[in-house]
């Protein structure tokens, strides 16, 4: 009850702060999605990718 | 099946509610709701009022009796059918509202307002930041489908390896189209550059400003005044000649007489001195 009486005070009261905020929360939304698909790709990938295999072949060279 | 045919009620009800022309029941009016119906009394709340619309106990009786599997009623008389005229005094037709009856909403009310209110503002919100992050997905989709590929970003650098260039040499290249001029300067050349005072040039520039190390001068070999390529070595400051229309540059690349504006420019380069390469672009 209260909780949701802060919320409101401190973000939804004004437009001031409430369109600014949603802009930033879709700022760190996009991060937070590109990183987690990006986590999710190289785990479904692994041991595919150039940098999962790197070491078998720059070894060698070495 | 026999105890169901020992059990039939031998009530005779009234058949059917009699009923003005118009089909609406006729009740009489003077029924009384409020009584309560006969019970047993506990031996407190003191005598209770018999319903009048229900029959007396000495017309019927209800009983257990023993070698029957549950109640037995009887009555003792014998109700006569309703004949047009006749007063009804059993009926089943609803008591009259004063008021239609409304549905008892409260369990739906909420009980704070406040709750309700952050959630709605939060699913606003929410839609503006799934749809701020979808518009710039879009745009940013766009954006870098017209930036250049990483091919033609690679095409567009050039790599020299310095130490091909012996000190006092001049190299062109050509990059983007266009020749670039490399000189690896002695110690001389870079005195002779520091030396002339740059207040007095046409375009002051410090041999500073114009090299990330003095001892080597990139710069675009094409002349400001009209785009032709300049000659190196020559002309009368000891750096590049132009030979369309006469304009000399000294050995820092800078307009020293002639009909150009600007000293030759400087391209965007770097100098990798592990690799020992000059990455032009």
């Amino acid at each position: 009850m209260s909780l949701a009486n802060n919320f409101y005070n401190l973000i939804f009261k004004r437009n001031s702060v409430y369109v600014p905020v949603v802009f930033a929360s879709a700022f760190a939304f996009g991060i937070g999605f590109d990183l987690g698909t990006t986590a999710f790709w190289d785990s479904w990938n692994k041991g595919k990718q150039w940098k999962d295999i790197r070491h078998n072949y720059v070894q060698q060279e070495e | 099946m026999s105890t169901l045919a020992r059990s039939v009620t031998r009530v005779n009800l009234a058949p059917t509610v009699s009923q003005f022309s118009t089909g609406v029941p006729k009740a009489p009016v003077f029924v009384n709701f409020a009584a309560k119906a006969p019970h047993d009394a506990h031996g407190h709340h003191g005598p209770s009022a018999i319903r009048s619309d229900v029959a007396p106990s000495w017309a019927t009786e209800v009983k257990l009796r023993n070698g029957f599997n549950g109640l037995v009623s009887k009555t003792h008389v014998t109700a006569p059918p309703t004949v047009p005229g006749s007063f009804r005094h059993i009926h089943t037709s609803r008591a009259v509202q004063e008021a239609p009856e409304v549905p008892d909403y409260s369990s739906y009310k909420t009980s704070s307002g406040s709750n309700n209110r952050a959630l709605s503002y939060f699913l606003v919100g929410s839609m503006g930041v799934v749809s701020a992050s979808l518009a710039k997905s879009t745009v940013t989709g766009f954006l870098s489908s017209m930036a250049a590929s990483a091919d033609v970003l690679a095409l567009a650098k050039v790599e020299v390896e310095m130490a091909n260039i012996p000190e006092g040499k001049n190299v062109i290249i050509k990059w983007r189209g266009k020749p670039v001029f490399i000189r690896h300067r002695t110690p001389e050349e870079i005195e002779e550059a520091n030396s002339v005072d740059v207040k007095a040039l046409r375009d002051p520039q410090t041999d500073e400003a114009r090299t990330k190390q003095p001892e080597w001068l990139v710069m675009l070999g094409v002349c400001t005044h009209l785009g032709c390529v300049p000659i190196g070595e020559s002309g009368d400051y000891g750096g590049w000649f132009c030979p369309c229309h006469g304009s000399h540059y000294d050995i820092s690349g800078r307009i020293r007489a002639g009909p150009a504006p600007t000293n030759l420019e400087i391209p965007e380069y770097t100098i990798d001195e592990g690799a020992g390469k000059i990455v032009v672009g």
